[in-house]
């Protein structure tokens, strides 16, 4: 697995160092991932849906971090320049050839559509090329696909938690394709929440990681901030949160960012470990795993773990570089859905609204 | 040497295939703005059409703008993409210069100018040259208005040309000495993109194909916005 800017970007044309074998000696499906949806720049390789060749992340954060967020127009513009040499990179570190791919996929939707629209095209015309079958791929399915990527031996009925800066909701995977929602947030994404509070306390962006290492320093119980619909089904909402935080801070000018950032991250995991596991109890699961970027902060892992223990189900959480954005996801997803599906035509085009379910 | 052209830059889709014996198939379609969704079975089309397969190419054109952000990438996201699976070699052509050129038999100023949005064009000046046209100046970003007030300056007999110039007629119809193109020469057109990559692909004038990239001439919002408040 690599993280981080790409090194160097490798020189890929000609690409007399990539080792060329026989189109058709390699009996195993090897998929070729491709993620555009938002700010990192991801390619692939990923053998049977299982085993991951080679995952190349180009994180554009930095460009991002002095506009606050992700800006669409910088985002597109980015992975033009760098789609490319990322695919090379995959390629190389896989040491396999495109010729030897079984397919290519791609997100095609939910995500930015600019973004989106740049890995399908590329991806498209490496499958035209390549003569191999192109699939689209929900993003939301491929963050499913993560916990199984890493955890193959994950029980089905398994129960899902994604939580990223765009998504917070609750699935339960019944089997490959037929996934029940069962939970999802009625106004801010949580990791949504994490960069609008960090923002007001001045901690920077992304707010993910900046909350995770100031609250490192808190009293988690120090403000009791509500912790809302706790009681209430399986559906979330953090807008009331975030609220209670700027009011918290405004009539107390002096209270320590630390404790606020601790308390503020307490509440919000509280409530996702605490409805996960009633989601699981609910539908009968049999295992229980994160996914999304929010599940690379600390607490969360710590508490949510702990939970699948007490309860006695198995708990799963990918590393955190599965957690967040990443080919990987895609290539294994696509797999699957290669399997049952079959090709996608090349006349797809990028959905920015792209729905999980009652598609 | 088969050269594949893709052009993306306005409303239009566009590829050819062509080489020694000129264009041997090309598909283009003006029609809702789909270029993602058309341009690869496009290309796939021609192929089958001029009974090649895409391996054969030996070299891609690509217009890469300026024009349509949007369209742009999509066309350039897929050429590099073509040229990187094929290992293959790649030239950039300008969008302006690919208007300009259809309408290279004009002894008159060719301008060429197209649609930017927001009230405004991206455009450039041709003068005719044996074998096609030569660029005057840079390319620009401007205001209809400001191009009038350019055509009027230069008293010279005008000859323009793009959808930049038809979507702002009312502006340049009234001017003396100028003339509009006729609707057909309204975009880019993949065919005259392989008719002029291919003497500069028999010259071997390839380029880096990290160095192909969109020909934005506008920066992002954001980025204005935020130069504009941290002076
Ligand atoms: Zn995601």
């Amino acid at each position: 697995m690599r993280k981080g800017s790409i090194a160097p970007a490798p020189l890929w044309w000609p690409t007399g160092r990539v080792r060329s074998e026989h189109p058709c000696s390699h009996p195993v499906p090897l998929v070729l991932g491709i993620e555009t949806s938002c700010d990192e720049t991801a390619v692939a390789v990923v053998r049977d849906g299982t085993e991951v060749l080679s995952s190349v992340v180009s994180s554009q954060v930095d460009l991002h971090a002095r506009y606050g967020g992700v800006v669409p127009e910088v985002a597109s513009r980015a992975h033009t320049e760098l789609l490319v040499p990322v695919t090379a990179q995959a390629l190389v570190e896989a040491g396999v050839t495109g010729r030897q791919l079984a397919a290519v996929a791609a997100t095609t939707g939910p995500g930015l559509v600019g973004a989106l629209l740049v890995g399908v095209s590329a991806a498209k015309a490496f499958a035209l090329t390549w003569q191999v079958p192109f699939v689209a791929v929900n993003h939301l399915e491929a963050h499913l696909y993560a916990a199984l990527l890493e955890e193959p031996d994950l029980a089905f009925p398994l129960v899902v938690l994604i939580v990223s800066g765009g998504h917070t909701m609750l699935v339960e995977m019944l089997d490959h394709g037929d996934y029940r929602l069962l939970g999802e947030t009625l106004d801010d994404a949580a990791g949504e929440a994490f960069d609008k509070v960090a923002r007001f306390l001045g901690l920077g962006y992304p707010g993910g990681p900046a909350i995770d290492n100031a609250a490192l320093d808190g009293d988690p119980s120090a403000i009791a901030f509500p912790r809302a619909m706790r009681n209430e089904g399986l559906d979330f909402s953090f807008s009331g949160l975030k609220t209670a935080v700027v009011n918290h801070v405004r009539e107390n000018p002096d209270v320590s960012t630390a404790d606020v950032a601790a308390s503020f991250q307490a509440a919000v995991v509280d409530v996702l470990v605490e409805k996960s596991r009633r989601a699981a109890a609910d539908v009968g699961a049999r295992a229980l795993a994160l996914g999304g970027g929010v599940a690379a902060n600390t607490l969360l892992r710590e508490q949510f773990l702990g939970a699948c223990a007490d309860d006695g189900i198995q708990g799963f959480i990918p590393t955190r570089s599965m957690c967040t954005d990443n080919a990987a996801m895609i290539a294994a997803a696509g797999w699957y859905r290669h399997q049952r599906l079959g090709p996608s035509p090349l006349d797809t085009g990028a959905d920015p609204r792209d729905r999980l379910f009652h598609r | 040497m088969l050269l594949l052209g893709i052009e993306t830059a306005t409303e239009q889709v566009g590829c050819a295939i062509g080489g020694h014996e000129g264009v041997l198939a090309s598909a283009h379609c003006a029609k809702g703005r789909r270029h993602a969704e058309n341009l690869t079975p496009q290309i796939e089309f021609i192929c089958g059409q001029a009974g090649i397969e895409l391996s054969d190419i030996g070299l891609v054109a690509v217009d890469v703008g300026p024009g349509l952000f949007t369209g742009l990438r999509v066309g350039v996201s897929a050429a590099k993409a073509i040229a990187f699976a094929l290992s293959i070699p790649m030239i950039g052509v300008s969008s302006l210069d690919l208007l300009a050129f259809t309408v290279r038999y004009s002894p008159r100023l060719i301008v060429a100018a197209i649609d930017a949005r927001r009230g405004e064009l991206y455009h450039g000046f041709y003068r005719q040259v044996p074998g096609g046209v030569q660029r005057l100046s840079a390319q620009q970003l401007g205001t209809p208005d400001d191009l009038a007030s350019e055509l009027l300056a230069t008293n010279e007999e005008v000859l323009l040309v793009g959808d930049g110039a038809r979507r702002y007629a009312e502006v340049f119809d009234g001017l003396a000495r100028v003339e509009l193109a006729e609707i057909g020469n309204g975009f880019p057109s993949a065919s005259s993109l392989v008719q002029l990559a291919h003497p500069r692909a028999m010259r071997e004038e390839f380029e880096q194909p990290e160095a192909i990239q969109p020909l934005y001439l506008r920066r992002p919002d954001a980025e204005i916005n935020w130069s504009t408040r941290h002076r």
